[in-house]
């Protein structure tokens, strides 16, 4: 078989061209990203990924109309999985790596790699409590994001009216600014000195919520009930959105129907209403979980020293302790966890159709 | 308030700047390479320096005097948090875009061991022998080549008097039961653990092991687990100081003295048991070319006449000698300093400070690690 001919019955073969050059050039990428190969090394992989593109094209200029369009959908997806590849899937690699390494000294920047499970342990058990807390608190805000989100993006839906938009939009807007100045403003709300306590003060209430263990020692600041509100409020958006677009969705005339067989308004809510909400509450949820489990900045700034969050020990360990392999560990840990809650949540709740 | 929106505005800036102006400039010459330095002849500087720790003549009066095409910037919020962002580069023998930064003494121990400090161009700094006695000849730095001290405070604590409703005056009185949820603590690990040891009768600048500190740790970690303690905090305690979310803190000398014009409800005292003396020193950074620019910034702002300027400014202890005439030449407010015993402590409120000693590698990541568990990190 002499060349062009083999090259022929590779071309006429274009989904495995198209699928072999994709995961080649995801390859090459990780490869770059992750520093496997450095140096002319480097340039060479460079070389071969535009050689690789190069003979895709030439295969899809000769291939003629079917050949280029059993190649399109690779095509399609080539720039986002060049993107994941170099963005996502080479840091995962090198933290990976890095997790598994040990440090010569406290400041050695190069640790090496060797099998250190024992990052792992430390990362389970020294930082147990802090893991625990994450998740309790984030499950905790996750819940009041449904709790507050949900009326407030049914009210919106269905009896917002001409006003439907503004009204969305004073959910949004509070949120051009800044995260961290919304957190520290709250630190001023909560003061001890401030408006609400000393409302909760003048009403008597401080004893019913020290009972409750919100307030804590007639203070509202720096306890645990201050990182959740704070996680809650910083997230409801994230909730509120999602809720609006499938409720929004709904057929109001669904409600008049199940009325004029003469459900009742309750049994119209729960059988109709909640059921095709389900999939912006779904949504929602991981919204907020997943971001509010990794945050550190409720607890930096509205907790004390017994409310640290994972994300406080990670950037301790990181930034302070220069601990690089047992921060790498922690944050694996971390994704691991979400990733399983949220295949568990999907088992469960999951719905085909996302909002 | 006003003083308030200018720390949120500080910190915001800071992340920012930090990610931005220190990182990414930081980044793009490392990889654009030579940027046209002309050997020790460079004419520009650019010295990073903490928030808050000059006043605002300085820096126009200087360039116009030498020429130098001068930047300075606020961007140096935390010794640990700086030295993790510096350490890629530094680490991989590339520079980074300050030359001069003003670590505080352990962490520029720290640069100088790890080799990412230059030797000054102690030549050319005639200034240099107004540096007070008590700072020359650190056990990292015997010869004074690699550090020239910016500013010197004492670690004490704070109060507000309406919080506590009486005076404080003993380490003691933060593990005071009727304050519980109402004290506050610094995350500086040095300033710190060094009031609670000296409170335990310990001579912190004799301590080299952790084992030496271990009863002052323990301390602090049944008084965080009593609820004691209400936040470790950095520069924002002051904040809480003022709105009375602290009862008292360990604090700062300088800070509180320039709260305590706003606010005279807030008082700073050096505990009967001792205070810690600390200073921020300018190191020269390893890679910089700017050596002759370096050389007439330290030499400029150790003429007492520049020093008085910024000490009347910041409020802290200058290192210079000869401040305290200058500030009574300023007359008004400035000559006023110049009688206040925490800028210019007596000899008996001298003998009652103590400063750290060097901590080996090894014993510092255990302080570090016994810190960060109090904390909650």
């Amino acid at each position: 078989m002499n060349p062009t001919t083999r090259l022929a019955t590779v071309a006429s073969q274009p989904e495995r061209v198209g699928l072999g050059v994709m995961l080649a050039l995801a390859l090459g990428a990780v490869a770059l990203g992750a520093k496997w190969v450095s140096g002319p090394g480097a340039a060479v992989v460079a070389a071969l990924m535009l050689a690789a593109v190069i003979g895709l094209i030439w295969v899809a200029f000769v291939g003629g109309l079917e050949t280029r369009r059993a190649l399109a959908p690779y095509g399609l997806l080539k720039p986002g999985v060049l993107w994941l590849s170099l963005f996502f899937l080479a840091p995962l690699w090198s933290m990976v790596v890095m997790s598994l390494s040990s440090k010569q000294s406290r400041f050695d920047f190069f640790p090496s790699f060797s099998w250190e499970w024992d990052n792992y342990r430390t990362a389970l058990t020294d930082f147990r409590p802090q893991f625990l807390r994450s998740f309790g608190y984030a499950a905790i805000a996750t819940l009041l994001t449904i709790l507050i989100g949900f009326p407030l993006a049914y009210v919106i839906a269905f009896r917002g009216g001409k006003y439907r938009n503004i009204l969305l939009g004073l959910v949004v807007v509070p949120f051009f600014t800044s995260y961290l100045i919304r957190t520290l403003a709250w630190g001023n709300i909560l003061a001890d000195e401030g408006p609400v306590v000393s409302i909760f003060d003048n009403l008597g209430l401080t004893g019913v919520l020290e009972s409750l263990n919100i307030m804590d020692n007639g203070k509202l600041l720096n306890t645990p009930a201050a990182v959740i509100g704070g996680l809650t409020y910083n997230f409801l958006p994230f909730m509120v959105l999602p809720i609006y677009v499938s409720l929004e969705k709904i057929d109001p005339r669904l409600v008049d129907a199940a009325m004029d067989l003469y459900s009742s308004a309750s049994a119209a809510f729960r059988k109709i209403v909640v059921p095709l909400a389900l999939p912006g509450i779904f949504a929602g949820s991981l919204l907020v979980f997943i971001p509010a489990a990794g945050d550190f900045v409720n607890a930096q700034f509205l907790g004390n020293p017994q409310t640290t969050m994972i994300g406080n020990s990670i950037q301790d360990q990181f930034l302070r302790q220069l601990n690089y392999p047992v921060a790498s560990a922690m944050s694996f840990v971390l994704m691991f966890i979400i990733t399983v809650a949220v295949l568990v949540y999907t088992k469960f709740m999951g719905t085909e159709d996302l909002a | 308030m006003a003083g308030k929106l200018n720390r949120r505005q500080f910190l915001i800036r800071s992340g920012v700047a930090g990610a931005s102006a220190l990182s990414l400039p930081a980044l793009l010459a490392a990889c654009g390479g030579d940027d046209g330095g002309s050997g020790g002849g460079g004419n520009s500087l650019f010295f990073e320096n903490w928030p808050e720790y000059i006043d605002e003549e300085t820096v126009a009066l200087f360039a116009a005097a030498s020429g130098v095409d001068f930047k300075y910037t606020d961007a140096y919020n935390d010794n640990n948090e700086y030295f993790a962002k510096v350490q890629p580069l530094l680490a991989k023998g590339k520079k980074i875009e300050p030359d001069i930064i003003a670590p505080t003494f352990w962490m520029a121990g720290r640069f100088v061991q790890l080799g990412w400090a230059q030797k000054l161009p102690v030549d050319k700094i005639p200034n240099m022998a107004n540096l007070r006695d008590d700072l020359k000849g650190q056990p990292w730095d015997k010869a004074q080549e690699y550090n020239l001290p910016w500013q010197t405070g004492i670690a004490g604590i704070a109060y507000n008097m309406k919080a506590t409703g009486r005076e404080l005056k003993s380490v003691e009185d933060l593990f005071d039961p009727a304050f519980k949820g109402k004290i506050g603590m610094l995350t500086e690990m040095r300033d710190t653990m060094g009031l609670v040891l000296l409170g335990l009768g310990k001579n912190i600048s004799q301590i080299t092991t952790f084992d030496e500190a271990a009863a002052g740790f323990e301390k602090m970690e049944k008084a965080k687990n009593d609820g004691q303690i209400r936040a470790f905090t950095g520069n924002d305690y002051l904040d809480d100081l003022s709105a009375g979310n602290f009862a008292a803190c360990v604090a700062w000398s300088g800070d509180v003295l320039q709260l305590a014009k706003d606010n005279p409800d807030v008082k700073f005292f050096i505990p009967e048991e001792g205070g810690t003396s600390w200073f921020d020193t300018m190191i020269w950074v390893k890679g910089s070319e700017n050596g002759d620019a370096v050389a007439k910034w330290m030499d400029y702002v150790y003429d007492p006449v520049n020093a008085a300027r910024i000490t009347a400014s910041v409020q802290y202890m200058s290192p210079v000698k000869g401040v305290q005439d200058e500030l009574v030449k300023l007359g008004g407010e400035a000559a006023a300093l110049a009688e206040d015993t925490l800028l210019f402590p007596d000899d008996a409120t001298l003998a009652r400070l103590q400063s750290w000693g060097a901590l080996a590698e090894e014993e510092e990541a255990k302080f570090d690690e016994a810190f960060a568990a109090i904390t909650g990190a």
